[in-house]
């Protein structure tokens, strides 16, 4: 399709990461010699830059412009597709606004003589946030195994020293352990799952070995080792998302750890997560190089796949959103409700492989019968738009708390000299908000009315997708007990029944913001940086109330091009899969 | 001015309270007399425009035609498997929801006149917001904007009742909120379902609600095992939200706490138009877009409407706080327009569209009359209140006067409803039913009927206690306690003696209504007229399902049909 580049062409492919590590290397050496803030002025400055870089790629506009653009280019380990280019383009996106809240991110990490010890965001963390977003970043592009390992690496060491560097106390040294350890455990059986599918297409490409995967007679052994190498796929992938069953240990890292680094990590592992396994089950379905054949070690593949992500969601869904009703420490419920949303993802991923799985991913007539069909809503394109959505609420309402910092302790005079301030932890801490920030206080309730998918918030517009794809599933199949459209009806059920779950803590703290009075005010001393962030994502999100169809179409462009065929292949595609096609009308 | 299209105009009716919002906003520095002028004033140039565009509806050509009127059309979400838009027009069906939106945002703003002391800023800026979503959601022909207006209802009343509400406030706007929402959410299932269903067999996308109409009429849900009970299966999807919304008993337990717990401003709003959604969802959706499940459904609800009529005025009638009182009977006024819509007969149906207009008008009116009994005495407490109407004449006169209309007295707008969907519902259990269904119909009817004596009873049983008797002073612990809960939450009582009689505001908030209450009492037929046309569009499909159900049952249930067992 493109001609074949050179390697330092290919190189040159990775302009964006290549200039946020170049960033990254400025801002640590610039460490030894600038003040405190300096570093995150040249890390907000790179991934501006990265941005631009992202932009002037062909096909680069895809998140402002449109699909016209879906060209794709491949090359050795990299791929540009509109997937990638859309990964990139959010992750960068998102990128600067947590780098905005991450410089806000002024607290006390430590009491030392009953004085507070205050520091803000230093260089050597801009810089490996910096690092971070480039493998994040190299995560999107990845077109062969080791590249989309060591992008995964890159995103989690840097994790782990943000963790570390961040907060020093008991709490904070608990939280970047647990996570350490944890996320260890997470690389290793991803990396184990990698080798099983290395094993399967004896490369390590990823085009190599989904046209093995897919070709026929190759059942034997991957038959066995598909299994394993799912599972530990999806447990690794799990890990990030913070789904069940690796959801464990969201609630208390975002409690030890500080509202910029919550923000990072309920937003940016999600990223990586909903990426891997669309790459993954990307591997299944034929690509327009290919020839179109799906052999039943695939269909055994994506079978497998969507039964384990649907009951992954359904579960994640509810256990996230029950855990939340019972908590009072305000990140840890934002904890949880990472971990439901991570649910409400794994949805559109199920739908995805359910389609994938029939082979109605070839073409775009999901639900034709007796006409035609143009439309049809893929899983993996709600699933990227409700991540989008998700994420800016997510990072709004960290923003916020980053901004708003601290508040007094309950104190009268006469009791001995004033206490210093504390961080704002619990749901009661916000109590009478309304009263002392509105501003702040009116951003929460927007950011959590969004996520509660109430109308007309970008929440709803992802639920509204998230919900279309799950009923789609099938269309023409009745709604028999034990069918796969049951399966995704009583997902689609599960779906809204949680959002009415979670409605009740957003709630509970919109009420403590807005129906109660405190005498302990809310000190709004963290950096004004932080502040910026979240009116950025108050506008984002008034932007994308009033106007969902760009996100939107950015999201479909890039759904469209990791989940199925493109339509100009489905001509050449239709005989084989014609089988199970038809088996369902 | 007549060049204004009529579209413009109503984008004009909805923009006039979000503008006025933000200007109530801007002027919140000025204090609360500026904040509550303003939001008089908008709400006075909003009824105004809206009143003109009924007006002007009225003499159109599309009225006497049936089309729609008005219609506005954007693009919101248009890609792929989405074409939602942000559609807007009225028609015969939702012509007096619309304008009684905004003849009651009026009446919310004027009798909170004095009682909201706390933050009025925010307050009007709430109340103006709830009025546009009202509006909207009346106004609304695309199935996703109706329910983007459906539910963000809910969020201006949610933070209504949790501020300026009374001490259980923080529970029951959570409560309020929370049911009704999970309720709504399966049908938002039901109503994408639909959506699917219209494209996939049609072969085109639209959200659009005639067009979805259209669509399911000539593909009907499958109602039988091989399409999966789809039709059943989205009927039951959308009753949960719709049920819970008007509320059909035994899903009414959020509704008198919400209530009880609201200020007077959202009392109004939410007994006189957001418990109007659930029936016009009904009406809009369930009776046209589901002709099958909603016939052979139709006995059941019936019977649960008239559940909620006696159980309703029961409950009413033990009560011994004023305001729970007005509420428990909303829940049995509500059940009549769920029995005259399910008894599926022309008149009945006309009558439940109309006793929408009408309970919208006599609740309104009886809670703000409580909200200004609050005001004066600090108390609801039925039995520490009395007299009132020698210390306050036109108060009690306003205050029988809604009573008259609620029970129903010839001559008054209730009557009227009342009366033609009894009606409709004896010509139903007469001549719509089986032999076999005969007497429990006619069981229903009759006590329906006597739901009506016993909304006499406790209507007036309250009406004699609170207004006539001794003057009674409230026993002055529980008055100090009142005038602390005054300060507390900003009601404040006006001045005692003389002046306790209605102030100007408050007969600016009356008035109107009560005009509206001989108005539809006497002439009626201004009202029902450009409802009956598309009302019958709306019922036929259902009620000849009905029809087919019932009267010919020696040719066994349809295939793939559920016997209705009333």
């Amino acid at each position: 399709m493109n001609p074949a580049l050179t390697s330092s062409e290919t190189f040159l492919l990775l302009r964006p990461e290549l200039a946020l590590v170049a960033g990254a290397i400025i801002a640590f050496l610039a460490g030894a010699f600038a003040g405190v803030r300096r570093g995150w002025l040249i890390a907000v400055a790179t991934i501006a830059a990265a941005l631009v870089l992202a932009w002037s790629q062909p096909g680069g506009c895809s998140l402002a412009g449109g699909a016209a653009e879906r060209g794709s280019i491949t090359s050795g380990p990299v791929s540009i597709d509109a997937f990638s280019t859309f990964t990139r383009q959010a992750v960068l996106g998102l990128g600067l606004l947590l780098a905005l809240v991450q410089s806000g991110d002024i607290f006390a990490a430590a009491v030392s003589r009953g004085a507070a010890v205050w520091r803000g965001g230093t260089c050597e963390e801009a810089g490996t946030f910096l690092l971070l977003l480039s493998g994040l970043s190299i995560v999107g592009v990845a077109d062969d195994l080791v590249l989309l390992f060591a992008g995964l690496e890159l995103v989690s060491i840097p994790t782990y020293i943000l963790l570390a560097l961040k907060r020093t106390d008991a709490h904070g040294q608990e939280a970047s352990l647990k996570y350490f350890f944890l996320s260890l455990v997470a690389s290793a059986l991803f990396l184990y799952a990698l080798a099983c599918l290395y094993g399967i297409g004896g490369s390590t490409s990823l085009a190599a070995i989904s046209a093995r995967l897919r070709a026929a007679g190759t059942e034997g052994i991957a038959m066995a080792l598909l299994p394993v190498a799912l599972g530990m796929a999806l447990a690794g992938a799990a890990f990030r998302l913070a789904a069940v069953p690796m959801h464990f240990y969201a609630p208390d890292v975002y409690e030890g750890t500080s509202p910029g680094n919550a923000a990072v990590l309920s937003t940016l592992p999600k990223v990586a997560g909903v990426v891997v396994l669309l790459r993954l089950l990307g591997l299944a379905i034929p690509g327009p190089l290919g020839d179109g054949t799906v052999g039943a070690a695939a269909t055994a593949y994506t079978g497998l796949f969507w039964q384990l992500t649907a009951a992954l969601a359904a579960v994640t869904m509810t256990v996230g959103n029950v855990m939340a009703l019972v908590q009072t420490n305000l990140r840890r419920l934002l904890a949880c409700s990472s971990i439901a949303h991570a649910g409400y993802l794994l949805v559109g991923v199920a739908v995805a492989a359910a389609a994938a799985s029939t082979g109605s991913a070839g073409g775009r007539d999901a639900l034709s019968s007796d006409a035609s069909w143009l439309g049809g809503l893929g899983g993996a394109t709600a699933t990227l738009f409700y991540l989008a959505t998700y994420a800016l609420a997510t990072i709004g309402i960290f923003a916020a708390l980053a901004y708003l910092g601290h508040r007094w302790p309950e104190w009268t005079s006469g009791s001995g000299p004033r206490p210093p301030r504390q961080e704002i932890t619990t749901v009661e801490d916000l109590d009478g908000l309304s009263g002392t920030n509105p501003v702040a206080a009116c951003a929460i309730a927007v950011f959590l009315l969004s996520l509660a998918g109430i109308p007309p918030l970008p929440g709803f517009w992802g639920k509204l997708a998230l919900a279309t794809s799950a009923l789609e599933v099938d269309w023409n199949a009745a709604v028999a007990y034990g069918s796969r459209r049951a399966a995704f009806v009583a997902l689609a059920v599960i779906l809204v029944a949680n959002a009415a779950i979670a409605a009740a803590y957003y709630l509970r703290v919109i009420s403590a913001i807005y129906f109660r009075s405190t005498k302990r005010g809310v000190q709004t001393d963290g950096g004004l940086a932080a502040g910026l962030a979240m009116l950025a994502c108050l506008v984002l999100v008034g932007f994308v109330t009033l106007r969902p169809a760009g996100l939107f179409r950015a999201a479909a462009a890039a759904g469209d091009a990791v989940s199925r065929t493109p339509v100009v292949a489905t001509a050449q595609a239709a005989s084989p899969s014609a089988g199970p096609v038809a088996a369902v009308r | 001015m007549n060049g204004l299209s009529p579209g413009m105009h109503l984008v004009l009716v909805l923009a006039t309270p979000l503008v006025g919002a933000v200007v109530a906003w801007l002027l919140g520095a000025r204090g609360r007399d500026a904040v509550r002028q303003s939001a008089a004033v908008t709400a006075l140039l909003t009824l105004a425009a809206a009143g003109w565009l009924v007006v002007r509806y009225l003499a159109s050509p599309e009225a006497a035609a049936g089309e729609p009127y008005a219609v506005v059309t954007l693009p919101w979400l248009v890609d792929g498997i989405f074409d939602v838009r942000l559609s807007l027009g009225l028609d015969g069906l939702s012509i007096w929801l619309f304008g009684l939106s905004a003849l009651l945002s009026l009446t919310a703003v004027l009798v909170s006149w004095g009682a909201i002391q706390e933050r009025p800023v925010g307050f009007y800026v709430l109340l103006l917001v709830l009025e546009a979503a009202m509006l909207g959601v009346f106004a609304a022909r695309d199935v996703i904007l109706f329910y983007v207006f459906f539910e963000f209802t809910l969020v201006p009343l949610f933070f209504l009742i949790g501020i300026w509400g009374h001490d259980e406030r923080r529970k029951a706007a959570v409560t309020f909120f929370i049911y009704t929402l999970s309720g709504s959410v399966l049908t938002f299932l039901g109503l994408l379902t639909i959506v699917l269903w219209n494209a996939s067999h049609t072969g085109t996308v639209t959200f659009d609600i005639d067009g979805l109409t259209a669509g399911l009429a000539a593909h009907p849900l499958p109602m039988n095992a091989q399409g999966g009970w789809l039709q059943w299966i989205v009927f039951v999807a959308l009753f949960a939200g719709f049920a819970i919304k008007v509320p059909i008993v035994p899903f009414h337990t959020w509704l008198p706490l919400a209530h009880v717990e609201a200020p007077t401003g959202g009392s109004v709003d939410l007994a006189g138009i957001l418990l109007k959604l659930g029936i016009y969802g009904f009406l809009r959706f369930s009776l046209p877009m589901l002709p099958d499940a909603s016939a052979a459904a139709a006995p059941w609800i019936f019977g649960l409407g008239v559940a909620g009529i006696v159980y309703g005025a029961l409950v009413a009638l033990v009560q011994t706080d004023l305001k729970r009182l007005v509420a428990y009977s909303s829940v049995s006024h509500m059940g009549y327009c769920v029995m005259g819509l399910f008894a599926l007969e022309p008149v009945a149906v006309e009558g439940a569209t109309l006793q929408l207009v009408n309970h919208g008008l006599s609740s309104a009116g009886l809670f703000a009359l409580v909200g200004m009994i609050y005001e004066r005495f600090h108390t609801r407490n039925i039995a520490s209140l009395g007299g009132v109407a020698s210390r306050a004449p036109w108060l009690a006169a306003l205050f029988m006067l809604f009573t008259f209309s609620s029970i129903g007295l010839p001559g008054l707008n209730g009557f009227v409803g009342e009366f033609m969907i009894l009606a409709g519902s004896f010509q139903r259990a007469w001549s719509g039913v089986s032999e076999a269904c005969r007497p429990a119909y006619l069981t229903l009817a009759l006590l329906a009927v006597a739901g009506v004596v016993l909304g006499a009873w406790y209507m007036l049983w309250a009406v004699e206690r609170v207004l006539f008797g001794p003057s009674r002073e409230p026993p002055t612990g529980g008055s100090a306690h009142a005038h602390h809960e005054a300060d507390e939450h900003g009601h404040h009582g006006a001045a005692g003696g003389a002046t306790d009689d209605l102030a100007w505001h408050e007969l600016a908030a009356l008035v109107p209504l009560a005009v509206f209450v001989f108005w539809i009492g006497l002439v009626p037929a201004t009202f029902l007229e450009p409802a009956a046309g598309p009302l019958r569009g709306i019922m036929q499909p259902s009620a000849r399902a009905f029809a087919e159900r019932m009267l010919e049952p020696d040719r066994g249930p349809a295939p793939g049909k559920i016997v209705a067992i009333p």
